[in-house]
This record gives C-alpha cells, sequence and structure tokens, in this order.
C-alpha cells in the first residue's frame, strides 16, 4: 500500500479546497477503483430534476438540478460537478435504454355500497386495456379499497370483492386472469382521510397498476 | 375474554410464520421487464439465467455480463436498470400501504445503473437507502443514473 507523502497531502486538501471554493466542476473521468459516480437525471414524467444527497463519513452533497453529478471514494468526502449529456450517454446509455417503461395508473370508483362501478369509471376500461396491450408482459396489480363504513374485517371483504370484481372485468375483456395480482387493503388505506364510520365516495375505489 | 385474546395472538402469530409471502420464504420485490444478452438473477449464492416476466424477491441480486442488459420494476412502480458489466443488490423491500411498512434498500455493487423512484418515495422518503461502496444517497422523488467501479 502506497503512502501519500506531505506534498502528496497537502495537494489533496488543496484539491479539495479549490473544489469546495470553485462549486460545481467537470468531474474527470473515467472513474477510478474505488469511487462511485451518482449523477440527476429529469424525470420522465415531469421533465424536471428531482433532488438527492450523496454522503459518506467525510461529507455530503446536494445534487439539484439536471445533471449535476457527486464522484465518492471511501476515504473522503463526496465532490459536486457536472457531467456533460454527452458522458452521460457513454456511461449510461446502455443502463438508460434498459429502464423499463413507466407504469400507468388508474383508479376507479364505486357506488356506495356496492360493487358497481360510477358510470365515469366504467368508461376508463378501455383506456386501461390499451395501457396493457402496450407492455410485451402483461403485469396488472389491483387493490381493492373502502371507506370506513362498517368493521375492518367486512370492508377487507368488500375491498376483496370490488378488486375481483375489477379483475374479471378486465379478463372478460381479454386479460390473462393469471397476470393480474388482485388483493384488498379494505378500509388502511384510505384516498381522503376521515374518522372512523365515514361514508365517502372517494375511498370506495380500486386501483390499477399496469407495468 | 383474556384467554380467548391469548389464543387469538397466537393464531395470528401461527399463520404470519406458517404462511409464506410466495415460493421463496421473502417478499416478492418485482418483475423482470427487460432482459437482453448475460442477465441473471444471483438467489442464495446461485446465478440464474433470467427472463422477462420472472419474480425477484428481496435480498436477490441482479447481475449483466459483457453483452446485458437487464430493466425491473418493482411492486412500488420503482423502476432499476443495469448495463453491461454491472450488479445491484436488493437488500431490503417492504411496500405495505395497509400496515404502513416502506423500506427500500439497494446496494449498487459495480458497474453502470439507473434508478427511478416509485410509491415509497412519494409515501416515506425516509426509508430509501441507495448504497454504493463509496456513499450513501438519499433520494425523494428522483431519476439517477449510478456508476460503481470496486476496488
Amino acid at each position: 500500500m502506497k503512502r501519500a507523502g506531505p506534498l502528496g497531502v497537502a495537494l489533496a486538501i488543496a484539491a479539495v479546497s479549490t473544489a469546495a471554493a470553485c462549486g460545481p466542476k467537470r468531474i474527470s473521468l473515467p472513474i477510478r477503483q474505488g469511487e462511485s459516480l451518482t449523477v440527476l437525471l429529469p424525470d420522465s414524467d415531469t421533465g424536471q430534476a428531482g433532488d438527492a444527497r450523496v454522503a459518506n463519513p467525510f461529507g455530503g452533497v446536494e445534487l439539484t438540478s439536471e445533471r449535476d453529478a457527486a464522484l465518492a471514494a471511501a476515504n473522503r468526502a463526496p465532490v459536486l460537478g457536472t457531467l456533460s449529456e454527452a458522458d452521460i450517454q457513454k456511461i449510461f446509455g446502455d443502463a438508460l435504454s434498459a429502464l423499463p417503461p413507466p407504469p400507468q395508473r388508474f383508479t376507479l370508483f364505486f357506488r356506495f355500497e356496492s360493487d358497481a362501478l360510477t358510470d365515469q369509471s366504467q368508461a376508463l376500461i378501455p383506456d386501461i386495456l390499451t395501457a396493457v396491450k402496450k407492455h410485451v408482459v402483461q403485469d396488472v396489480v389491483v387493490v381493492g379499497h373502502t371507506d370506513t363504513m362498517g368493521t375492518q374485517q367486512a370492508n377487507y371483504t368488500l375491498g376483496l370483492k370490488r378488486a375481483m370484481m375489477v379483475r374479471n372485468i378486465l379478463v372478460d375483456a381479454g386479460l390473462d386472469g393469471s397476470t393480474i395480482d388482485v388483493t384488498s387493503v379494505g378500509e388502511l388505506d384510505l384516498f381522503v382521510r376521515t374518522a372512523d364510520e365515514t361514508p365517502e365516495p372517494r375511498n370506495r375505489r380500486v386501483d390499477i397498476s399496469v407495468r | 375474554m383474556t384467554n380467548s385474546r391469548w389464543s387469538v395472538a397466537a393464531l395470528l402469530l401461527v399463520c404470519t410464520i406458517a404462511t409464506p409471502a410466495a415460493a421463496q420464504d421473502r417478499p416478492v420485490a418485482g418483475r423482470i421487464k427487460v432482459a437482453t444478452g448475460s442477465a441473471f438473477v444471483v438467489r442464495d449464492g446461485a446465478q440464474l439465467p433470467t427472463q422477462v416476466g420472472q419474480l425477484v424477491y428481496e435480498s436477490d441480486s441482479i447481475r449483466t455480463g459483457v453483452d446485458g442488459k437487464i430493466g425491473v420494476t418493482l411492486n412500488d412502480d420503482t423502476r432499476l436498470s443495469l448495463g453491461p458489466n454491472s450488479e445491484l443488490k436488493l437488500e431490503r423491500f417492504t411496500y405495505a400501504p395497509a400496515d404502513r411498512g416502506f423500506g427500500l434498500v439497494l446496494r449498487f455493487v459495480r458497474g453502470a445503473a439507473t434508478y427511478v423512484s416509485g410509491r415509497i418515495a412519494k409515501l416515506a422518503p425516509g426509508s430509501i437507502r441507495l448504497e454504493t461502496p463509496a456513499a450513501i444517497i438519499g433520494v425523494r422523488g428522483t431519476t439517477l443514473a449510478i456508476s460503481v467501479l470496486p476496488e
């Protein structure tokens, strides 16, 4: 194991202080052994970048803008910089091309104490089928929900009944039932927070994720 | 009264222990959506060739060879992908909205990966931890690309 001499240490300290003083800078690529590089990309749904914090015991940096990057090694604080679009494509192009398409979510609502869909929700079924057929492998998750009227156990059962009904609609429309996952959370995951024993149409729903 | 309450508790406990989450005794984390070239799931130390549609479980790793790529969608709609010569471990995955149980720990072992946050990032961002050998990454709703060159 080679140790840095006093000059090396001084240069390293100077390099760290310079980096801190000058703010974001170009990161030297390719990364070296023991290093990791984290880059913030825009979210595909909004086009905006979110934010992330990269930290280790020596310090941390915030990534807040598109292409902000943190270069980290186990023995020093992460360094903030930016990456060019070309470098991002070069390093991450293959990985980015393998990213699955974003899941699509649908929410169907029910009539009061009923397993019948509202007319508006019934009209969404063709959109759900279109979304499913865009995927090579069918993968649909159906989760039943209720409002807080009645007992938890009864609502679990009612939520499952609603989810099963939606599943059956989807199967009748041509989807493979074996790839539809059906569950219920009853009254435990409310869309609108209410007290117990409160009728709330927006809590009587089935969430569907097509992915 | 007390007795019957204990019986219920005992029964619940037995059910919890006796019912595995799936074929594996670990929770399903997600599903392979993209697999090209040499693409593997590593489970209990065994490297298994993977294909589109296959389930992945908590504590599985995904791994690619020189010509491989993998894309995964987790049950909370988190999306992950790997370029060639890469590896990522699904260290922890808990997504139980009804119990308010959330947790996602991913270990980026080597190579190039992308991460697009899902429902857990919206519901419990503090329960997410992305680890590389050199740092820990905390996220809210975020798309990230991560590259690791191990020692």
